[in-house]
């Protein structure tokens, strides 16, 4: 059992530590960084299969020895194959509106997706002077649904009916699954953080 | 537009879950779950021209075109949700392994052919293994197996079969079990669905006739042979994508070789008679009943967070043919709240039941059913006369079967690690429950001679383990189960 642990806690990812750049722009703090490497071979090939392709980015901005944000951002990507007129669409959903955009390149439209340029991440006033904070960053690419994930799950652990013992069935508190393909939260997910920033006094 | 824009992202913002391994936030106004805005303008006019599948050797193309929110000749926009839906509509069949859906131009401007891709994957399953010892059999070992998509037809078969050779006590024989049955969750890719099963339970169930029902010795039980042979069968239909509703008719002829006035000696040396609450000879039990279902919690191997409820009526009489005037409610709820971003939950479970009437033996509320630290019925067979733990020291003759009674425990869980399914282990918790159990014969409350706290045969339940959830099952190593298997 304790192998078997071992084993699953390797399988579980770390964030991995990304150089970003940070900007004071007006009254805003921007970052800029890039999240290539959500796309592997199989998902950057589903690109023109058509279907939408999804990316949310969620960011907290929190101080470098406290787990309480200062700032949290929520941006939404997504891409979709136009195969009728050859391009690439894409829509950008972020605080500040929504951006649309066609490439035509498949190339271009991932580093389109993928490029995340001057993102405003916090207002300047919660940051203050010779503080030192982090950006932690999730994406993910396709997430499923919370309801999505219950019904394909409570289709799959539908048990054998019950037999005779209703009431053990009734009462028993365990589900039993020996058919357990289960649907991961998302196709693929990045826990990116920065280097430790901080805002010089000018 | 920007304002609705956004309002969206302000509820997406809300419902986002921070699952991240390094430090994370701790304010839940800007954590938790998930969805994504409405697609509407995104993408242009499709009409799909035809579906076509590759990739299946069994199952059969038609039960996956028709699983398909979509259809040849619908007119819809590239970004639309059914399409997303579509892989996990397939996905959720349970016969495949992976599914990648994509599109190519079809004969005219802005038609379509969808692709459907399906890797399948091995749909025989170990449903339940059965094993253990007790004072009533020396061991018992049982299996039960189901294939889930029969021909390819999308039906789920199964069997079971358990045997328990016989112990010490006079009167027990071999006992053994099967039950086969049939089902389809989605008749014609409706939301109707059917099953049906027969099982066959050649078994001899314990009593006891004398000493202190603390103790577990052969010399103070007596047991009767009987015979049941039933069928049910059962119509589903799905309120929603997570709520069902299901309505069923049972029919069971019973042989019983009761003995003549069964009796037992209490401690005091007061003899009092045995309710066996079955008709000698042959009987009849046929009963028409309802459950409803709701479950949304998102994981219920590893449930963290969501819900379930089930209510189950059931009524049998001789105006249907049966030898018997009872019936049946049970009701079980059960709550998950996180805590820790999701990491740790604490879940509440409630289970209970009352059955009014002249209830057979067998429809009657067992003591395991409400205290798992007994070994459970299996496909119907009592395997073990084995007390329940004295903990609160409540009434010590605390009974077999009873017409009212349930469980209320709580759970505290927490992520002992989450996997990606790499390794094909999903991941594990380690849990710890404690609560209450009772059982009893409602005329047993009504007629005492000490007070009703004396009187109420309730008492702890406590549990704690392990439970890993892995591509080919879910494996739960826990203090209950154990002393289940054991006693």
């Amino acid at each position: 059992m304790l192998l078997v642990a071992s084993t699953a806690r390797a399988d579980d990812e770390k964030p991995e530590v990304i150089k970003m750049r940070f900007v004071e722009r007006g009254d805003l703090l921007h970052a800029t960084t890039k999240i290539g490497k959500l796309f592997d071979r199989a998902a950057y090939e589903a690109l023109d299969s058509g279907f939408t392709s999804t990316v949310v980015i969620r960011m907290w901005i929190y101080p470098r020895d406290s787990t309480e944000p200062v700032a949290f951002n929520l941006l939404q990507r997504q891409v979709l194959y136009n195969l009728w007129d050859e391009v690439y669409e894409l829509r950008f959903d972020d605080p500040s509106g929504r951006k649309v955009f066609k490439e035509k390149r498949k190339a271009e439209a991932l580093t389109r997706l993928t490029n995340l340029d001057n993102i405003p991440v916090a207002r300047l006033a919660d940051l203050p002077y010779q503080s030192v904070y982090l950006l932690a960053m999730e994406v993910e690419l396709n997430p499923v649904s919370k309801e999505t994930l219950a019904q394909v799950r409570r289709w799959l652990s539908q048990g054998t009916g019950g037999g005779l013992d209703r009431g053990g069935a009734f009462f028993g508190s365990f589900v039993s699954v020996f058919v357990n393909p289960k649907i991961p939260e998302a196709d693929r997910a990045l826990r990116i953080r920065s280097q430790p920033f901080y805002r010089a006094r000018p | 537009m920007r304002v609705t824009l956004v309002v969206v992202l302000a509820l997406l913002a809300t419902g986002v879950r921070h699952r991240a391994a390094f430090a994370q936030p701790a304010t839940t106004e800007q954590t938790s779950s998930e969805p994504i805005p409405d697609d509407a303008g995104f993408g242009p006019v499709i009409t799909i021209e035809a579906i076509e599948v590759f990739g299946n050797t069994t199952t059969q193309t038609e039960l996956i075109r028709r699983t398909l929110p979509i259809a040849p000749g619908d007119v819809i926009q590239a970004s639309d949700k059914r399409l997303r839906d579509a892989r996990f509509r397939i996905l959720a069949l349970g016969f495949f392994r992976d599914v990648t859906l994509g599109m190519r131009k079809g004969t005219a401007r802005g038609q379509v052919i969808v692709d459907v891709r399906v890797v399948e994957r091995g749909t025989v399953v170990l449903n339940r293994l059965w094993f253990g010892t007790s004072n009533v059999s020396p061991y018992w070992v049982g299996a039960d197996l189901g294939q889930r998509n029969l021909l390819g037809l999308g039906v789920a078969v199964g069997a079971g079969f358990i045997y328990a050779p016989h112990g010490d006590v006079d009167g027990g024989r071999d006992q053994w079990a099967g039950e086969v049955r049939a089902s389809d969750p989605s008749l014609f890719g409706t939301r109707w669905g059917a099953n049906a099963a027969f099982t066959l339970v050649h078994g001899s169930e314990p009593y006891r006739v004398t000493g202190d029902p603390q103790d577990v010795e052969a010399r103070d039980l007596r047991a009767f042979s009987y015979r049941r042979f039933g069928a049910r069968a059962a119509l589903t239909y799905d309120l929603t994508a997570l709520s069902r509703l299901s309505g069923g008719l049972r029919a069971e002829s019973i042989v019983a070789s009761l003995p003549v006035a069964p009796t037992q000696e209490l401690l005091d040396g007061r003899t009092t008679a045995i309710d066996l609450h079955l008709e000698p000879g042959e009987s009849r039990v046929v009963t028409a009943g309802f459950t409803f279902d709701r479950d949304t919690r998102p994981d219920p191997i590893l449930p963290h967070q969501g819900g379930h409820v089930t209510i189950s009526a059931e009524l049998g009489s001789s105006l249907l043919g049966g030898s018997y005037e009872f019936a049946t409610l049970f009701g079980r709820y059960e709550h998950y709240w996180p805590l820790f971003r999701g990491r740790h939950t604490i879940g509440l479970k409630m289970a209970g039941g009352v059955v009014i009437g002249d209830a057979p033996r067998f429809e009657r509320i067992h003591i395991a059913d409400v205290n798992r630290m007994l070994t459970p019925r299996a496909l119907g067979l009592v395997l073990s006369a084995a007390a329940p733990l004295d903990i609160l020291g409540t009434r010590p003759d605390k009974p077999t079967y009873g017409d009212i009674g349930g469980s209320a425990n709580l759970e505290y869980a927490f992520e002992l690690f989450r996997g990606t399914g790499k390794n094909r282990v999903y991941g594990g918790d380690l849990f710890f429950g404690a609560g209450l159990w009772g059982l009893s014969e409602r005329a047993d409350l009504r007629a005492r001679d000490t007070s009703l706290g004396d009187a109420l045969p309730i008492d702890v339940y406590i549990d704690a383990g392990v439970r890993i959830d892995t591509d080919v099952g879910v494996f739960e190593v826990t203090i209950a189960n154990a002393l289940g298997r054991l006693r």
